[in-house]
C-alpha cells in the first residue's frame, strides 16, 4: 500500500493481502480502499504528531486476571 | 384502574401507581403490549417481544402483595433491552441476520440486575447491526416515520419516545445512546466507562463501549442508574467505586454551577435551529445561577482520526474470525465494509490514536479543574430522512457517520459521563438534544444539571402517532 502526502490510496495488488493479513480478494480490497480513503485522511492527521513522550491510554494491568478470578 | 394515557407516565409515576395499588403490573404490562401491537408495525422498534412478560408481571404483583412492599422503584416496570444485551429467555441477534452467527442464551449483567430489581423484561429492541452505525434500519423515528431514529440504539430510543416502555437499555461506543436520544426527543445517559458492567453485551470496541439508558425523564435515568451501576469482576474495566443514590441530587439547585463551553468543534458548525436551542438553554441555566467559562480545545481536530483508528481496529479484531471464514459476507453492506477495514489500520496508527486519547483525557481534566460540567449540542442537526449517505451542515457535506458522532465521540474517547436531554424542536418539529458531560464518576452533577434544563424548558410535546 502506498500513500502519498495527501494519503489517497493507490492499490498495488501484490502484497496488500499478506501485509495486512486481509483475506478479502483484490477487487474487494479496491472497494474497501475507496471507502477507507476519507477515513484514512482523518487517521493520517495523527501521523504528523510527535507523541513520543505520551503514554498511550492503553495501560497493561497484570492484576486484572487475579481480580476476575476472585 | 389504568388510565388511557398511562404510556406517557414517567417510570416514577408508574412505580408510584404500582406501590399505591392504583393498577397492577399485569395491567400496566398488558397496556404497553397493546400499544406496541397497535403502533410498532410503523415504528419497528422491537425485534422480539417476550412471551414471558406477563408471567413476570404476575410474579411482581404476587410478590408485592405477599410482602406488602416493593423490591424498589423498578419492581413491576416494563423494560426493553437493546438486542446486543444477552438474555436467558429471549434470543439475541445484535442486529445481524448473517447465517452462522449466534449468541449465548444467558443473562447479561444488566439483565440480571433488572430482574433482581423486579423488572418485567418486555422485549429486545432493534440495533444497527453489531451497533456499528447511526441509522438503525428499519426503525423509524416516532416524530416522523420517514426519518431515522439515530443509532445504534435506535430501537431503544424509538420505543421510549413512542410510549412503549418507560426505560430501555442502550449501548454507546461513539454516541449510540445519546444520538438516538437526541433524534427521538428522549433522555439518554452514558455514564463513566467502568460505572456499569458490560458483561454480556456483544462487544463492539472494548475500550469505547458504554452501557447506558434511555428514558423520558431525567429522574427516571437516575432511578435506572442507581440500579444498574456497580462493580462486576466479569467486566475487566468495571471499577469498584461507591454507588450513590443518583436520584438524591435531581431537583437540587444549580446555583454556582460552573459550565464549560468549548467554542471550537462543539459550537462552530451546527444548524441554526440547534445552535439557537442550545444557546437558549445555556442562557436559562445562567439565569438560574450558573456561570459559563469558555475554552478552546484544538486537539479535537485529531479526535475523529483517533476514534476511527481505535473503533475500526477493535471491531476488526472482534470480527476477524467472521471475516476470515466468510461469515461477514452476510453482514449488511456498510457494516461489512467497516469490519473488513479493520485490517487496514496499522498498529502504529492505532497506538498513536491511544496516545492522542491520553492527551485528550489530560485536556478535559484541565477543563474540569475549572468547571463542573461541559455543555454542547448532542447533535449538530436533527434527524434526517432515511436513505441519505451524507448530510450538509453549515454548507459542508459530511458522511452520516461523521456527522452523527462528531459531538458525542469525545466523551467515549475520554470515558466521561454524558447525557442528552431534550432542549427544543427545529422548525419542522423534530427534537433537539443538549449534551451535558461531567467529571469521571460524577454522574450526579450531570443529572442535576439535566434535571434543571428539563424543568425550566418544561417541554410537553409528544410524537403525534396515528
Amino acid at each position: 500500500m502506498h500513500t502519498d502526502s495527501k494519503t489517497s490510496l493507490v492499490l498495488s495488488d501484490a502484497p496488500i493481502g499478506s501485509l495486512t493479513g486481509s483475506p478479502v480478494k483484490p477487487d474487494r480490497l479496491q472497494e474497501l480502499f475507496k471507502a477507507y480513503d476519507p477515513i484514512l485522511s482523518e487517521i493520517s492527521k495523527l501521523r504528523g504528531l510527535d507523541l513520543s513522550e505520551v503514554h498511550p491510554a492503553v495501560i497493561f494491568e497484570p492484576t486484572a486476571a487475579y481480580r476476575r478470578a476472585r | 384502574m389504568i388510565s388511557e394515557s398511562m404510556e406517557w407516565s414517567s417510570l416514577r409515576e408508574m412505580s408510584d401507581g404500582l406501590t399505591n395499588r392504583k393498577f397492577s403490573s399485569v395491567e400496566l404490562t398488558q397496556h404497553l403490549l397493546d400499544r406496541i401491537a397497535r403502533h410498532d408495525q410503523a415504528i419497528k422498534s422491537f425485534i422480539h417481544i417476550s412471551e414471558h412478560a406477563l408471567t413476570q408481571a404476575r410474579a411482581s404483583d404476587a410478590r408485592r402483595l405477599r410482602r406488602n412492599a416493593t423490591l424498589g422503584p423498578l419492581d413491576g416496570i416494563a423494560v426493553a433491552l437493546k438486542d446486543n444485551y444477552l438474555t436467558a429467555d429471549m434470543p439475541t441477534t445484535a442486529g445481524t441476520s448473517a447465517s452462522g452467527v449466534t449468541f449465548a442464551t444467558e443473562d447479561s449483567a444488566c439483565a440480571q440486575r433488572l430482574r433482581a430489581a423486579g423488572c418485567v423484561l418486555l422485549g429486545k429492541t432493534r440495533t444497527h447491526e453489531f451497533a456499528w452505525g447511526a441509522t438503525s434500519p428499519p426503525v423509524s423515528n416516532p416524530w416522523d416515520i420517514e426519518r431515522i431514529p439515530g443509532g445504534s440504539s435506535g430501537g431503544s430510543a424509538a420505543s421510549v419516545a413512542a410510549g412503549f416502555v418507560p426505560l430501555a437499555l442502550g449501548s454507546d461506543t461513539g454516541g449510540s445512546v445519546r444520538i438516538p436520544a437526541s433524534f427521538c426527543g428522549t433522555v439518554g445517559i452514558k455514564p463513566t466507562f467502568g460505572r456499569i458492567s458490560r458483561a454480556g453485551i456483544v462487544p463492539h470496541s472494548w475500550s469505547l463501549d458504554h452501557p447506558g439508558t434511555l428514558t423520558r425523564t431525567v429522574e427516571d435515568a437516575a432511578i435506572a442508574m442507581t440500579v444498574l451501576a456497580g462493580y462486576d469482576p466479569r467486566d475487566p474495566a468495571c471499577q469498584d467505586q461507591p454507588v450513590p443514590d443518583y436520584t438524591a441530587d435531581v431537583g437540587r439547585s444549580i446555583r454556582g454551577l460552573r459550565i464549560g463551553i468549548i467554542d471550537n468543534h462543539f459550537m462552530d458548525r451546527n444548524s441554526p435551529d440547534v445552535q439557537n436551542a442550545v444557546n437558549a438553554s445555556i442562557d436559562l441555566l445562567k439565569r438560574s445561577g450558573a456561570r459559563t467559562v469558555h475554552f478552546s480545545l484544538p486537539l479535537l481536530a485529531f479526535g475523529l482520526g483517533a476514534i476511527y483508528a481505535i473503533e475500526l481496529a477493535s471491531s476488526g479484531a472482534y470480527h476477524d474470525h467472521a471475516v476470515n471464514t466468510g461469515l461477514s459476507i452476510g453482514y449488511q453492506k456498510d457494516v461489512r465494509a467497516l469490519v473488513e477495514m479493520g485490517r487496514l489500520v496499522s498498529a502504529v496508527d492505532y497506538l498513536k490514536a491511544e496516545q492522542v486519547r491520553m492527551l485528550l483525557c489530560d485536556e478535559f481534566r484541565r477543563i474540569f479543574d475549572q468547571v463542573d460540567v461541559v455543555i454542547t449540542p448532542t447533535e449538530p442537526i436533527t434527524a434526517w430522512h432515511k436513505g441519505r449517505d451524507t448530510v450538509g451542515i453549515a454548507g459542508v457535506d459530511e458522511s452520516v457517520l461523521a456527522a452523527s458522532w462528531r459531538l458525542t465521540y469525545p466523551f467515549n474517547l475520554t470515558g466521561l459521563p454524558a447525557i442528552s436531554v431534550p432542549c427544543g424542536f427545529d422548525k419542522e418539529g423534530m427534537p433537539i438534544g443538549l449534551q451535558i458531560a461531567g467529571r469521571p464518576f460524577d454522574e450526579s452533577t450531570v443529572l442535576r444539571c439535566a434535571a434543571v434544563v428539563e424543568r425550566l424548558l418544561n417541554l410537553k410535546r409528544r410524537p403525534a402517532m396515528s
